[in-house]
């Protein structure tokens, strides 16, 4: 990290408050599509070789995650929630994603590195009297970002880390 | 010593309308609403069922060495699972000798011992007392006052899986197992070497609503096309199943599809053409003949039926993990998904089998969340006071005893919930001191 650091710190201001508003601008969009259901423009935002990572514990091939979904894994998962009768998501969860406290670094192969905390207001509309419905919920995750600078900026990782991840949880099956 | 009973095993009027409230008559079996929110049922049930019957707590491997512990509760009591330096597992209360507090906060660690933050009271990792704080307060046969972590009267272990029990006097586990037994054995050989260990991470999940509305549907075959649409339609998308073959094929009558009540209050769903256990088909050659090295063929087939497996009150042996249903409150309920490694079998297995699970299990996956929808969507309903009943007499008419005393029904029908309520209500209505 340090060595990213001083990296950065070459940068001229001009340059640094570019790429952090190139970052931001990136972010603010991929939160918008989220909270707007465009979801397939949400999917069009990663490369093909993408992780998009919910960890509960350790990195490993016998350690289970919340979510681990290679691009496929992603378009499965828009496609459930898009395409099906999903009664966990029947009425649909209504969310707002914010976006704040954004570190930008730059990796040594030329990827950016993003860190930055999101909070998901969530909410499924329907009879407030029935259970589970109508209750607004917060969820609160450290994130990072590979991101793949060009004409194009695209998501090659999303990683979320749950400050509940290893609690027991009532229905993640929204977007985060 | 003899210790008073809690009041509400004692006084509560409840327990004499219990027995009404499993209602079995000529081809109808009913439960009433009540026994989902009412919090006096709840709690005889904490008393009744969870602490006096034989319940799951831990998995040997979520305290592999000495020093490791893992916390729980039994019922609404909290405990501390603990290996001690002898390597002998240890079930504790989590309650200080002298004033009441717990001395362990942390769910999993390491500790030689525990000690009580409140006036800094040490416990070896055994239970025994290491020495009160300030000790000259005390007199001189302190010692002799017998002040300790009290152990739970019976902790007994099968094929790795923990068991403990609160009542004083109660039948040993493997008269309590003898008829679930052969299927535990069957899930545990699905590891070439009969061991299952469960790795870091969990997939947990809390609901709001009752506990036997998990402890119902696990074995419920009967939701499955109507549930899990939704993930046949991905298994179509994906090439997987075709959904058309999914709803013709899963149940069929004939097939092997069975669903299990046993006398014991445990139920069984066992199919041969059930949804999962599509993964990576490449892996799969080379990890049969892994089991039929370690069993012979026909012991492979058998490890390998897909079974789901409920052993009263709280366990569930999945094909793909342990599911443990901890009660909280009358509605609201924890459900640990704890998902198994086959021990021998390869890591490609093992992962393949992960990633498969993962599909459809956890808090944000294609299955399971669609099933707790369900029981929220549950315990909205009833509420309905001119409806009270819940009808589990599906397959009544049609279910078979066999010779090992199982009551076997078609994979759709309610014979397995039948025998947990035929259980539950046993339970709940017998009397102190009964055994459990």
């Amino acid at each position: 990290m340090t060595a990213v650091t001083n990296r950065s710190a070459d940068l001229g201001t001009l340059e640094r408050l570019q790429r952090y508003l190139d970052v931001k601008e990136l972010l603010h969009l991929e939160a918008r599509l989220l909270d707007e259901g465009r979801l397939d423009e949400w999917l069009d935002l990663f490369t093909d070789d993408a992780l998009y990572w919910l960890p509960i514990a350790a990195d490993g091939p016998r350690e289970p995650s919340i979510i681990k979904d290679s691009k496929a894994g992603m378009e499965e998962r828009v496609f459930r929630l898009t395409k099906t009768l999903a009664h966990a998501q029947n009425p649909p969860s209504r969310t707002q994603h914010d976006v704040t406290n954004i570190e930008v670094q730059e990796t040594a192969d030329g990827l950016v590195e993003v860190l930055c905390n999101q909070t998901v207001h969530e909410l499924r509309p329907g009879d407030a009297f029935h259970v589970g419905l109508a209750s607004p919920r917060v969820f609160a995750a450290r994130c990072r970002y590979l991101i793949v600078p060009g004409e194009r900026w695209l998501i090659r990782e999303k990683t979320c880390r749950l400050i509940d991840r290893e609690y027991p949880m009532y229905n993640l099956t929204f977007l985060f | 010593m003899t210790v008073p009973a809690s009041t509400i095993e004692d006084v509560h009027p409840l327990g004499e309308h219990i027995s009404g409230m499993v209602r079995e008559e000529q081809g109808r079996f009913r439960i009433h609403s009540d026994i989902y929110r009412n919090p006096a049922i709840f709690a005889l049930e904490m008393k009744r069922i969870f602490e006096r019957s034989w319940v799951f707590v831990a998995h040997e491997s979520m305290v592999p060495e000495p020093g490791d512990y893992s916390t729980g509760v039994i019922g609404s009591q909290p405990v501390i699972i603990s290996r001690g330096d002898d390597g002998q597992i240890h079930v504790l209360f989590n309650r200080c000798a002298h004033r009441g507090s717990v001395v362990c906060r942390e769910e999993r660690g390491h500790a030689a011992s525990f000690r009580c933050p409140y006036h800094g009271w040490m416990y070896r990792n055994d239970g025994s007392l290491i020495g009160a704080a300030q000790r000259s307060g005390y007199p001189a046969d302190f010692d002799t006052w017998g002040l300790r972590l009290a152990a739970v009267p019976h902790v007994e272990v099968y094929r790795g899986l923990i068991f403990a029990n609160l009542s004083a006097e109660c039948e040993p586990l493997m008269e309590r197992l003898a008829h679930v037994r052969r299927y535990i054995d069957a899930w545990c050989d699905r590891s070439p070497e009969g061991r299952v260990l469960l790795p870091e991470g969990t997939h947990r999940y809390e609901y709001p609503g009752n506990w036997k509305l998990q402890m119902e549907n696990g074995v419920d075959g009967y939701h499955g096309n109507y549930v899990h649409e939704s993930f046949a339609n991905i298994l179509e998308r994906s090439g997987e199943r075709k959904a058309s073959d999914i709803s013709r094929t899963r149940n069929r009558v004939g097939a092997k599809n069975y669903a299990k009540g046993l006398p014991s209050g445990d139920g069984l769903l066992e199919r041969e053409d059930g949804m999962l256990g599509t993964f990576d088909s490449s892996v799969w050659p080379a990890y049969r003949q892994q089991l039929v090295d370690a069993y012979g063929p026909e012991r492979m087939q058998e490890a390998l039926t897909q079974r789901n497996i409920f052993v009263f009150p709280n366990l569930y042996l999945f094909e793909s993990h342990i599911r443990v249903i901890r009660p909280v409150q009358v509605d609201k309920t924890y459900v640990d998904v704890y998902p198994t490694t086959l021990v021998g079998a390869t890591d490609e297995f093992n992962s393949a089998r992960l990633k498969e699970h993962q599909r459809f299990f956890g808090p944000a996956s294609f299955g399971q969340p669609d099933d707790i929808e369900i029981f929220v969507c549950t315990q909205t309903g009833i509420n309905v006071d001119a409806m009270p009943w819940m009808e589990l007499s599906r397959g009544m008419a049609r279910e078979k005893l066999n010779e090992l005393g199982e009551c076997v029904g078609h994979s759709t029908d309610e014979n397995p919930q039948r025998a947990m309520y035929r259980r539950w209500c046993g339970l709940m209505t017998a009397q102190e001191g009964a055994r459990a």
